[in-house]
């Protein structure tokens, strides 16, 4: 009992989501007539919501360091259709299914390597040059969304080979998607990454105070450029994920994916000051979002374009709750 | 009997769960001078916040000119005509010396609009009125320290205040711009201008105070007029403590050996021909004003600034320091001069506040950080620093100044340094823990065969501590001597008097 | 003297570099100093100053506001409708009276919420600024209005006068709002050299803390300056309106990102407490010059956002690594202000 108690005042945060998530299940299941609460509606949520959290990873990460980072968005668009172009273009025309997985492994790879290379871009202006974390990854965006425009035309990349969609839609055992699968093993890796590594470690040091951590004698350039290369790799994991749903690839795919994944972050606990954030939160809070996002779908008379509304509703609403109950706490 | 103009009853104040003011009360007549002295912690500067209505008290009540309020806003005390210089001068380095003296002056007057001309004249008048010369269009940032301190003061005394605080006005002053700065401070009282000068040497306070108020941790020691009051007495009421610590003479150092040599070390702007030599089981003693490139050099040494000329050697190993991380490297150690913003992450907990510097060597031939075994070198300096804590697990602000300050010391020794500069050590740390601080340094020094670099502007902690004192002004090292061949005014008389250099 | 003084200033190398690409373009193309050439580039203008001074003030003071282009949007819509609805007559002005007040409104919003909640003010007004958006999407179900109210079209067609270049025969007018351009950049200019209040913001992007102590309201300029650049936003949004003839939800597109460029390349730093109206007002000129001549300098329009993008990092970049590389070294002359006001004094 004891410890029940011990783990809801240590962990109150996730508490609190987890009592939101079961809320808002409660909530769109009534509202539905049961409809909500179905296996199909859950898989779909489960399908959906990777290539939002792994954006949201990126943004976690940039944001514990003390930064932000809002080049995810242009990086998943132009490594998903350099991606995209260079998977038509290896890709034989009448492959064996393993040559096909090994193609597309090759293709991840080389995906990862160009998500890092931009990361590590928008990582050197703040960290070599010193630009602030908002104006760089917002400039960086620019430039990166740019040459995706300048390469596309602004048109999509489409005809793609089967294989990408073929994985994306998979269902392992006829009931697990896929892409749940790899959020699981994204978020695995960057749980490991911050609890076990000393980058990790360093990257709430350095989100915490920088200055400090400059004054510890450790490396303000590296580990700021390395927080934005994983952020650039995660960016580029959801870019395949998202030409893999949509089964082409565009220049505007994941415009709409900005605020919630800073929504996610926040609402997982993730401090915008930097320093702190837990891996846990941020699981909720991505199925929450994807929950109520499907949900709303169900609704017809709620149209797309309320989303934006409510989103920054609630980001704005959880920012208030954070900080009354913050303040409640350093009132005892 | 002359008037009272303030007085401050039974003020508390709590910061979590740290007791910075006890029940304190002060009385200031007008006219008068009045010297609050206590060491750095006692309680000065937050009993200043509570008068300029920056902060709320706890409890207690505030009296001024006989009405009594329980607590003030910032504008409500301007109003009533207290006017605060902060140690910090909290001037504005990105506007103009005319704007930052006369702004205030112009919102005190509740104008909405900006005349330049009578910005400018108001600037002008109030900088002949002490008597200095400052071009009224340079922009503040660039100026140097002692002439921001005297647009400080400039903007001041545009008021018609009745009180005029002034939270270490001197600590950048050379002795002639302090003879200055008291002329001032004479003709305000003349003006029957109440002065709170704040400071916490002893020379100063005998020479301007009519009265004097001692704090020390918080609570009010004692208050009495300033004549007639003996050195020790003094000493007494600011340390509590009688006995005469005795002199650090490293009499285990080796000195034959040379552990940390800087040879000819130049910095633009900072200082020049910079040369000294540490042996193993020495503490070097650097003083000298704020501004005379006592901090630049501390931060040189450890990498922060690239030196432009000289040559540094570890145990006659030449070594090249182009950031912190090749000190660390190094084996040189750095106290900061500003626990709160360069040595604590104060979001973190005491833990990983204590294996920062550390976490490399942490790691296992995994990769993986074994924070088990942080644990337990962290729990070893808790021990050996005695520092007062819960749990490891709390957060570092949950600490008294001294405990946190034992904390950046235990994360820097657990490098195993060899070299250990330290930057004011003990500013904002209490007796208990100065003294404890004092006593590991000439452990460390003595035992350990460490060489430590001690850079500080507290007289008698350098006094005490160091073997040997250099004394650096503008930038040059102008003299150096044995602890044991100098007393405090001795020491102060050197750090403040001008052109020893040349008379030399 | 005066001419080192003035050599010091940014707005200086911005006004060079101006006038250097002017040369330019008008050599490679011919065209730049034609009439209508000119009158487009002004034109093109108008809003993006206005909404530059605006976010200028936000800047200033210390913050950041992404939501601005959003706010234009919804008063722009929110107007229009309005009128529509009402088979309004009357004059204009109250047209931009009213969309000036909701502007004043939604940045009133972001104001109180950034001073109350003292998080970082791009998370704010990025949360704020969706709001607006579905706000304009959802519930004014707008996205495109080709009819105007009446007073809204009789001043999208009233021009101050127009020019016809002889070699192209292609016709540009001066519009009306160019008063409005010059009003805004007017006023900005006097509320941050000649009030107290812009001195403040100036104090406050310095040093918070030691504004406060001085006595200056922080959280009140905070406040303040989030609700005139919503201000700003809101006739900025009815502005546009008048200029195209029409409203479509893609007007401001990205104007977030290239606004603040223009006003941190005009000389004012990210981190408040610097800069000037002409400075913003340069920048402004800086990034159309280029936007606009972009195929005249022979870049396929395909590649302009790639273009905008590398001018903020590049006018980003310099003066950030002024500072970066300021921190390494020593500012206050420790050396020559001991020796130097000594020698003075004798």
């Amino acid at each position: 009992m004891n410890r029940i108690t011990n783990y809801i005042q240590k962990e109150s945060n996730n508490v609190k989501l987890l009592l939101m998530l079961f809320l808002s299940l409660l909530v769109l299941t009534i509202a539905t007539k049961g409809q909500f609460f179905s296996l199909n509606q859950m898989q779909l949520v489960a399908y959906l919501f990777p290539e939002m959290g792994v954006l949201a990873l990126g943004m976690m990460l940039a944001m514990i360091s003390g930064g932000i980072d809002l080049s995810v968005v242009a990086v998943a668009d132009l490594t998903g259709i350099l991606s995209c172009m260079l998977l038509k273009m290896i890709m034989p025309a009448d492959a064996s299914l393993a040559t096909q997985i090994f193609v597309l492994l090759v293709i991840l790879l080389c995906s990862l390597a160009m998500g890092a290379m931009c990361g590590i871009f928008t990582g050197s202006l703040i960290a070599r040059i010193g630009i602030p974390a908002m104006v760089a990854t917002l400039g960086a965006s620019d430039i990166i969304l740019g040459l995706a425009v300048g390469i596309t035309n602004g048109s999509s990349v489409k005809e793609l080979p089967p294989i990408l969609n073929e994985v994306v839609n998979y269902r392992v055992f006829g009931v697990i998607p896929s892409t749940t699968l790899i959020f699981a093993a994204c978020a695995g890796v960057i749980a490991f990454l911050l609890n076990k590594t000393a980058l990790g470690f360093k990257i709430y040091m350095i989100g915490s105070n920088k200055d400090a951590f400059k004054y510890s004698g450790m490396d303000n350039k590296k580990i700021l450029t390395m927080t934005y290369m994983v952020s650039g790799m995660l960016a580029a994991v959801s870019g395949l994920l998202m030409c893999g749903h949509f089964n082409s690839a565009r220049s505007d795919f994941g415009k709409s994916y900005l605020t919630p994944s800073i929504l996610i972050c926040v609402l997982a606990g993730v401090n915008p000051n930097g320093g702190k954030g837990k891996m846990c939160g941020m699981v909720i809070a991505v199925i929450i979002l994807q929950m109520l996002s499907s949900g709303f779908a169900l609704f017809r008379n709620i149209s797309d374009y309320y989303k934006n509304l409510i989103w920054g509703l609630v980001l704005i609403l959880v920012m208030i709750v954070n900080v009354v109950s913050e303040k409640k706490k350093t009132a005892k | 009997m002359s008037e009272v103009l303030l007085e401050i009853k039974e003020v508390s104040k709590h910061f979590g769960g740290v007791k910075a003011l006890d029940k304190v009360g002060l009385t200031i007549n007008k006219g008068e001078i009045h010297c609050l002295v206590g060491e750095n912690g006692c309680g000065k500067s937050t009993l200043i916040k509570i008068i300029s209505g920056f902060y709320k008290p706890d409890g207690g009540e505030i009296c001024f000119e006989g009405k009594i309020y329980s607590s003030l806003e910032i504008n409500q005390s301007i109003q009533m005509g207290i006017q605060v210089i902060y140690q910090d001068m909290s001037i504005f380095p990105n506007l103009t010396v005319a704007e930052n003296i006369a702004m205030n002056f112009e919102l005190y007057n509740k104008k909405k609009l900006v005349d330049w001309k009578s910005v400018k004249k108001i600037a002008k008048k109030s900088l002949d009125h002490i008597g200095i010369d400052i071009p009224l269009h340079a922009t503040v940032g660039k100026l140097s320290v002692a002439d921001k301190q005297l647009i400080a003061i400039a903007r001041s005394i545009l008021y018609h205040s009745k009180l005029i605080i002034m939270d270490e006005p001197t600590s950048a002053l050379t002795r002639r711009e302090v003879d200055k700065l008291f002329k001032v401070i004479r003709q305000l009282q003349s003006e029957g201008i109440s002065i709170l000068f704040v400071s916490h040497k002893l020379d100063e306070v005998f020479e301007i105070a009519d009265q004097f108020t001692v704090f020390r941790n918080g609570k009010l020691i004692t208050s009495k007029a300033a004549k007639g009051v003996t050195d020790e007495q003094f000493v007494y009421y600011m340390t509590g403590r009688k006995i005469k610590e005795e002199y650090f003479t490293a009499e285990n150092a080796d000195m034959e050996k040379s552990l940390f040599r800087v040879e000819g070390l130049c910095l633009k702007n900072g200082f020049e021909q910079i040369s000294f030599d540490i042996h193993p089981g020495e503490i070097l003693g650097i003083t000298g004003l704020l501004g005379s490139g006592r901090t630049e050099l501390a931060k040189t040494l450890f990498g922060m600034y690239m030196a432009d000329a000289g040559k540094i050697y570890i145990e006659g190993k030449e070594i090249s320091l182009r950031s912190p991380m090749d000190a660390l490297r190094q084996k040189i150690a750095y106290v900061p001069e500003d626990r709160l913003t360069e040595g604590l992450f104060l979001t973190q907990s005491i833990e990983n506040n204590m294996i920062v510097s550390n976490i490399d060597r942490l790691r296992k031939k995994s990769r993986v950080v074994d924070f088990k075994k942080g644990s337990a070198d962290s729990r070893k300096w808790v021990e050996d620093l005695g520092i007062k804590l819960h749990e490891l697990k709390d957060g570092i602000q949950t600490l008294s100044g001294g405990n946190q300050q034992k904390v950046v010391l235990g994360k820097w020794l657990e490098t195993e340094p060899k070299v250990l500069i330290l930057n004011g050590p003990t500013v904002g740390v209490d007796i208990g823990a100065k003294y404890d601080i004092h006593h590991y340094l000439r452990d460390l020094a003595g035992q350990k065969k460490m060489a430590i670099l001690l850079i500080s502007d507290d007289i008698s902690e350098v006094l005490m501590n160091c073997n040997r004192i250099l004394i650096i002004k503008s930038g040059r090292i102008t003299g150096e001597y044995k602890n044991t061949d100098l007393d405090s005014s001795r020491l102060q008389a050197l750090i403040t008097e001008e052109k020893e250099a040349e008379a030399v | 003297m005066k001419i080192k003084e003035l050599l010091k200033h940014n707005e200086c190398y911005v006004a060079a570099i101006i006038i250097v690409l002017s040369f330019a373009i008008h050599i490679t193309s011919g065209q730049f100093f034609t009439a209508n050439n000119l009158v487009d580039l002004v034109r093109s203008l108008i809003v993006p100053g206005m909404m530059a001074s605006g976010l200028f003030m936000v800047i200033a003071s210390g913050n950041i506001d992404v939501s601005f282009p959003y706010t234009a949007m919804l008063c722009m819509f929110g107007v229009t409708k309005l009128f529509q609805m009402m088979h309004y007559e009357g004059p204009v002005i109250f047209g931009f009276l009213l969309a000036g007040l909701m502007g004043m409104l939604l940045g009133l919003i972001n104001g109180i919420l950034a001073a109350w909640l003292k998080l970082p003010t791009l998370i704010i007004t990025l949360g704020t600024c969706t709001i607006y958006l579905g706000f304009t999407q959802g519930v004014l179900k707008s996205s495109v209005i080709s009819v105007l109210p009446e007073p809204l079209a009789d001043m999208a067609a009233t021009n101050l006068f127009s020019v016809r270049s002889a070699s192209t025969n292609l016709g540009s007018s001066m519009p009306v709002s160019i008063f409005l351009l010059i009003a805004t950049l007017l006023l900005v200019g006097f509320i941050m050299k000649f009030t107290m209040l812009g001195r403040g913001i100036y104090a406050v992007g310095g040093d918070p803390v030691a504004a406060k102590r001085v006595g200056f309201h922080v959280s009140g300029i905070k406040i303040f300056v989030f609700t005139f650049c919503g201000f700003i936003g809101g006739i900025t949004g009815l502005t546009q309106v008048s200029l195209s003839g029409m409203c479509q939800i893609n007007f401001f597109d990205g104007y977030e990102m290239t606004i603040i460029a223009a006003v941190v390349l005009g000389g004012a730093s990210i981190a408040g407490g610097s800069g000037s109206v002409t400075g913003t007002f340069l920048g402004v000129l800086l990034m159309k010059l280029i936007s606009n001549n972009l195929i005249l300098l022979g870049i396929p329009t395909n590649w302009s956002k790639l273009m905008t993008g590398v001018l903020i990092i590049v006018g980003v970049s310099t003066s950030a690594y002024k500072m970066t590389a300021a921190e390494r070294k020593v500012t206050s002359n420790i050396l020559i202000c001991g020796d130097g006001k000594e020698a003075a004094d004798e």
